[in-house]
């Protein structure tokens, strides 16, 4: 159900500026000289660093400056993580301190955390980079040291609803697996999102359209991660819109196969994370093995219950409303249903979102800098916190995910009469 | 002791170097809104050239979202009328999901001089001036889709029942807009969208007519601007003109 949010912060205080000084982090990642999202300078860095869990943080092995300064930020009370982002295009800024939270101890090693969390969703996650500056008003009080610990997102056991939010046994240590400022209870429950802008983001690199798409691929999997681990329910996606299949043939049929490859590649992935897996649109214009695959893991991954991935293919707002019209007059033929009685509600019902545990997104972001829904999820986003960057979607990361989940934190946000 | 000591101080230490690294940054927002700020003034003051002589070629259909508990503030949104008159836009659709614009803006709109009414639906149409103003809730969104596929259904119905071996519907996104137009709620497809209040959403718009609709958060209407409205068509004016000599099929892209 809709649900009002207030401003919050992380000690309870307004943000005005969160999202602003976000930005504005960027800018002073720049003047550090510590790269944007659209250089390599960042990701230089990072891979000059081995990830967290496998460095002895007492004694750093490359003495060079990147390794004395993180040496000296993870020794300090202050709570600093960092990630890797050796395998996949490294999105964020160069890591920002958090405010005073939880801390690590100075342990020689953390414990060893798989990539992935490992199986059945139940296993210990590296924690997502906390990239961003928040407000004045989380530096007091200094809160007191105690050890990290990092809890799988589903370890909550018993599930208590409130405003349509769930809390877990270790709140707080959930807590720390998010970047500081975000509060669990206020996170959206579905996030949609409009992937725009890799032909472009590959034209700005003089690279072919199909380097765009390779690299948007990165990012999705990348907000996937992070989507799993910080709690998100629904993660919608829109692929491939009906208006697509105009564009080149060529551009066409090189989608349909990495639709294919991705599905295929990352089976195992879904299992072992327990990602649900549903695709929405006219499947009946996909090519038949695209359409036999989709089907196939949709049925593998339909017991899976940690976080539903919704990718949209050939889908159109308009033509998902039509169908639905089309499914009532089927009942109405059949006799299930008088002309007459026909309501928004029951419309909704037969939307291709209907089956989805959060159908309407809370939370809808569009990248490339369009400020248009492009006949995505026009029905089920009424509601929805509309959010638009300008970054092209290949370099949408964990800052940008971060920024667009504080600003739907940050909106004060009604629903008419459903003011909660 | 000692290394309490040294812990404090480097705790304190870094703790003043994240102050001196977030204050700029606050600096650096409160800059940009000022910056901002002036910019409407300069355009509402007409200091500014480009922004005088707007192109309002591909602006058709212009929407206005307003949250219901600022649209009863009757004043600021006849004041926001008159700009957009002025500016030159031909048809304006105001949204509220309470129908409280139906209720206050009509009543006004309807009583001042030479009135065009065109009602007796859902939707009531006053001419004002040279610009055409739509009235719209939350009841011409979902429920007029209900109504077209009641609309549908009984015309499928109606059908079935002189032939037999009838196929099963099948219901194109042109048969509903043809099914909207047919009960009253076929209005446009605004071109450029402005929202009015906390939230940055459409508040539940008519879903079938914004498909392609430009969606510009403008605020709260209590502080609404002249330039801010200026700048927003400003903006879309010159974002449509980079996609005219593109081929129709490109225009929407991922």
């Amino acid at each position: 159900m809709p649900r009002g949010i207030k401003r919050i912060g992380a000690t309870g205080m307004p943000f005005p500026f969160s999202r602003e000084a976000l930005a504005g982090a960027r800018c002073a990642a720049l003047c550090f000289g510590f790269g944007s999202s659209r250089t390599t300078s960042t990701t230089a860095v990072a891979k000059a660093l081995p990830p967290p869990h496998l460095r002895d943080l007492s004694r750093p092995k490359n003495p060079n400056l990147a390794t004395i300064v993180y040496t000296m930020l993870s020794s300090s009370p202050f709570h600093f993580r960092f990630h890797s982002h050796s395998h996949s295009h490294s999105h964020s800024p160069f890591p920002y301190p958090s405010p005073p939270s939880p801390v690590i101890a100075n342990l020689p090693s953390l414990p060893r955390v798989p990539p992935y969390g490992g199986g059945g969703g139940c296993r210990p996650l590296q924690p997502p980079l906390v990239s961003y500056i928040p407000s004045l008003g989380a530096l007091v009080p200094f809160p007191e040291k105690k050890p990290c610990c990092v809890l799988p997102a589903d370890a909550a056991a018993s599930i208590e609803s409130r405003q349509g939010a769930w809390r877990g046994e270790h709140e707080e240590d959930e807590e720390d697996a998010l970047p500081s400022g975000l509060r669990r209870e206020w996170l959206p429950r579905h996030v949609a999102v409009i992937m725009d802008g890799n032909s472009r983001w590959a034209k700005a690199r003089s690279l072919p359209t199909s380097a765009g798409h390779e690299a948007g691929y990165k990012a999705l999997r990348e907000m996937l991660r992070l989507s799993c681990a910080w709690g998100i329910r629904v993660l919608t996606v829109f692929a491939f819109s009906s208006e697509n299949w105009l564009r080149p043939k060529a551009e066409v049929d090189f989608l349909m196969m990495l639709f294919e490859r991705i599905l295929r590649e990352n089976i195992g992935n879904f299992l072992r994370e327990s990602i649900r897996v549903r695709i929405i649109g006219d499947s009946s214009k996909l090519p038949f093995a695209l359409q036999k695959l989709a089907k196939e893991v949709e049925e593998m991954s339909r017991n899976n219950s940690r976080i539903e991935l919704v990718v949209a293919v050939s889908y159109s707002g308009r033509g998902d409303i039509a169908q639905a019209c089309q499914k009532i007059s089927q009942k109405v033929k059949h006799g299930l249903l008088e002309p007459e009685e026909i309501t928004e509600s029951l419309i909704a019902q037969e939307l291709e979102t209907t089956s989805i545990e959060f159908p309407c997104p809370d939370l809808l972001i569009r990248t490339s800098g369009e400020a248009r829904l492009s006949n995505f999820l026009l029905w089920q986003s009424a509601y929805s916190e509309l959010f638009f960057t300008k970054t092209y979607w290949p370099d949408f990361g964990e800052a940008d995910y971060v920024e667009a989940l504080f600003s739907f934190q940050k909106r004060q946000r009604r629903f008419g009469q459903r003011i909660t | 002791m000692q290394r309490v000591q040294s812990s404090k101080i480097l705790r304190f230490t870094l703790g003043f170097f994240w102050c001196l690294l977030h204050l700029p940054v606050s600096i650096v927002h409160l800059g940009s809104y000022l910056i901002k700020q002036l910019l409407y003034y300069m355009i509402s003051s007409g200091l500014l050239q480009k922004y005088q002589n707007l192109q309002l070629d591909k602006l058709r259909y212009l929407a206005i979202v307003v949250e219901s508990e600022e649209a009863k503030n009757t004043t600021k949104i006849k004041q926001l009328l008159s700009w957009l008159s002025s500016i030159g836009v031909k048809y304006v659709t105001l949204y509220d999901m309470e129908g409280v614009l139906k209720k206050s803006v009509e009543t006004d709109l309807k009583s001042s001089e030479n009135p065009s009414v065109a009602d007796g639906n859902a939707v009531a149409s006053v001419h004002q001036e040279r610009m055409t103003v739509e009235l719209l809730s939350f009841s011409d969104g979902k429920g007029a889709v209900a109504k077209a596929a009641s609309f549908l259904c009984l015309q499928y119905l109606e059908g079935d029942s002189v032939g037999y071996n009838k196929m099963e519907p099948v219901f194109t996104e042109t048969d509903v807009t043809n099914a909207l137009k047919a009960v009253g709620h076929g209005g446009p497809d605004p071109d450029l969208l402005l929202v009015y209040g906390p939230a940055r959403c459409h508040l539940g718009f008519p879903a079938w007519r914004i498909r392609y609709t430009e969606i510009v958060h403008m605020g709260s209407l209590r502080s609404m601007k002249y330039g801010a409205v200026v700048k927003a068509i400003y903006d879309f004016s010159k974002k449509h003109q980079n996609y005219e000599n593109m081929p129709q099929f490109v225009y929407e892209h991922f």
